[in-house]
């Protein structure tokens, strides 16, 4: 494990440095930059005027009044910013193994898993992040929240938390390119059930309570992890637990996504 | 036009999408997982809403609405924009222009294909699962045959839009920015995300003119008989509304593309 030794200096320095070039690189595409920016904040736009229209339409959702659920809306569109902004290679990720420019990556002498989300930062999602941070301070003001560093610190903590889960559910999508020829379909569903992540995961009951819970795990992507914050008297285990499941849950899938590249070396020559 | 010419591009798009036969199942398998998300979801929401009709919609209707938008997505789903923008990045769409047909007519016969297999393979099959989860809450009788048609016409719409705005990718050089506002846009305003029957009353009048609303609410207001189409005179008004958008994206669309396509420079032509 030559690697380890190098530590988080070096790989942040290169992390830089390839960010740079990447940067640059979008700069030449001035046109697009500017067209997928408002592309990114149509989306959300969008998505929040189906909120509006719901809400017009039904007061509450299972016992979340408006405020609590714009509260775990800019929690998730937060949550989900790490994986739209560093980890958007993904998406790329079925095209070059199909092209095989992917065996690049193999040779230089840096994680691969780490080279190759390095190369993309997606600026779009700062627009999501920016969009999330409003809606959650908003949401926030309203509830009453009490502002204390504990309470933010418990914030970020979770947000981060959080976020992984997403990141690891990507993950694990994008690599199953390495077993199926063209499984982009299986990024866009998985992206597609998202979505569901800004309502209260108490909806759902019996297995499917499972399934959302620890098999597509679209539920910590707000749900728990959010509940620490509203719901401080009472929180659920799971809640507490999440940072660790979130760990363990981003492990699991860059294992998944490593294991991929190595059956893509020894059958790619 | 010889009809056998365009049979034949059919023939070819069947076989070529029947190649992934597997991302037709994992799609079907993914509407399922929906499926059940729709139902909790709106469940919950119809409980906290007290009764059981809201905006003219039953729990039933909405979700019958809402799982079979999402089936009418996946089958009416094209990658025209992607696929332009990449064969113009690759040169070949030079081959395409120089073929004996007009551009427009080859693009939407050789997506035919696939239109076919996945509305065999996926359409239907989860238009079975929603008859049989709902006990059979879809009206069996000629609305079915009146939804197919106003489904053609929905196809037609949405391969004009896609056409339309591929057009515009030719000028910007952006794909993905151009694409996903197309994407929100269709997708909220023609009902997928929300049905329009929930939108504000001023905001559903414009939409309700607007082509967007012919892909999804048309032809799944006339599966649902809402709004008086089970009747001649409810189903004229909506079919003549498809009728005047085909008309009027056709003759847009040939005036914008005859003029653009002059405009591309391909590397290396």
């Amino acid at each position: 494990m030559e690697q380890k030794k190098r530590g988080f200096r070096f790989y942040a320095d290169i992390y830089k440095k390839i960010l740079i070039q990447d940067l640059k690189s979008k700069m030449s595409y001035r046109a697009d930059f500017i067209i997928s920016t408002f592309g990114m904040i149509m989306t959300n736009l969008a998505g929040f005027v189906t909120f509006l229209i719901l809400f017009k339409n039904f007061p509450s959702i299972n016992g979340w009044d408006y405020y609590h659920m714009l509260f775990l809306y800019g929690f998730s569109l937060v949550a989900l910013t790490p994986v739209q902004c560093f980890f958007d290679n993904n998406w790329n990720l079925r095209f070059m193994v199909q092209s095989g420019d992917f065996i690049k990556y193999c040779f230089r002498p840096v994680n691969v898993f780490f080279y190759f989300m390095s190369e993309v930062f997606d600026v779009k999602g700062l627009g999501q992040l920016a969009f999330g941070v409003g809606t959650l301070c908003y949401a926030w003001y309203h509830i009453g929240i009490p502002v204390t560093v504990l309470t933010i610190l418990k914030l970020i903590l979770f947000l981060i938390t959080a976020s992984l889960f997403m990141i690891a559910i990507m993950n694990a999508a994008a690599a199953t390119c390495f077993w199926i020829t063209g499984s982009g379909y299986v990024m866009v569903i998985m992206f597609r059930f998202k979505d569901f992540a800004k309502y209260p995961a108490s909806i759902f009951s019996g297995i499917f309570r499972v399934v959302f819970t620890f098999i597509i795990p679209i539920a910590f992507v707000a749900y728990y992890p959010s509940l620490v914050l509203l719901e401080p008297a009472n929180v659920p285990l799971l809640s507490w637990l999440s940072p660790l499941i979130g760990l363990l849950f981003f492990y699991l899938s860059y294992k998944f996504w490593m294991l991929g590249v190595k059956k893509y070396d020894f059958t790619g020559s | 036009m010889n009809p056998k010419k365009l049979l034949a591009l059919t023939k070819a798009g069947i076989m070529e999408s029947l190649q992934f036969r597997l991302g037709t199942f994992v799609t079907l398998f993914a509407n399922l997982i929906y499926l059940v998300l729709v139902y909790y979801l709106w469940k919950a929401i119809y409980a906290s809403a007290g009764t059981d009709r809201v905006g003219g919609m039953t729990f039933t209707d909405t979700m019958i609405y809402l799982i079979l938008a999402t089936a009418l997505f996946n089958f009416l789903e094209m990658f025209v924009v992607w696929d332009m923008s990449r064969s113009i990045q690759s040169g070949k769409i030079i081959l395409d222009l120089l073929k004996p047909m007009r551009f427009r007519t080859y693009t939407f016969w050789s997506y035919s294909g696939s239109h076919v297999v996945s509305f065999l393979l996926t359409f239907i099959p989860t238009f079975i699962v929603v008859m049989i989860v709902t006990k059979g809450a879809i009206h069996m009788g000629l609305n079915l045959l009146w939804f197919a048609l106003a489904t053609i016409f929905a196809l037609i719409i949405n391969f004009n839009i896609e056409m339309l705005v591929a057009t515009v990718c030719l000028y910007t050089e952006s794909t993905w920015g151009i694409n996903i506002v197309k994407e929100t846009i269709v997708l909220l305003l023609s009902g997928a995300s929300i049905p329009v029957a929930f939108f504000p009353e001023t905001f559903r009048r414009i939409v309700e003119y607007l082509p967007f609303r012919a892909i999804y609410d048309i032809p799944l207001r006339i599966l649902l008989e809402k709004s008086g189409t089970d009747t001649l005179q409810g189903l004229l008004p909506l079919y003549s509304l498809q009728l005047v958008w085909i008309l009027l994206l056709i003759i847009a669309g040939n005036l914008f593309w005859n003029s653009s396509v002059k405009k591309i420079t391909v590397n290396g032509g």
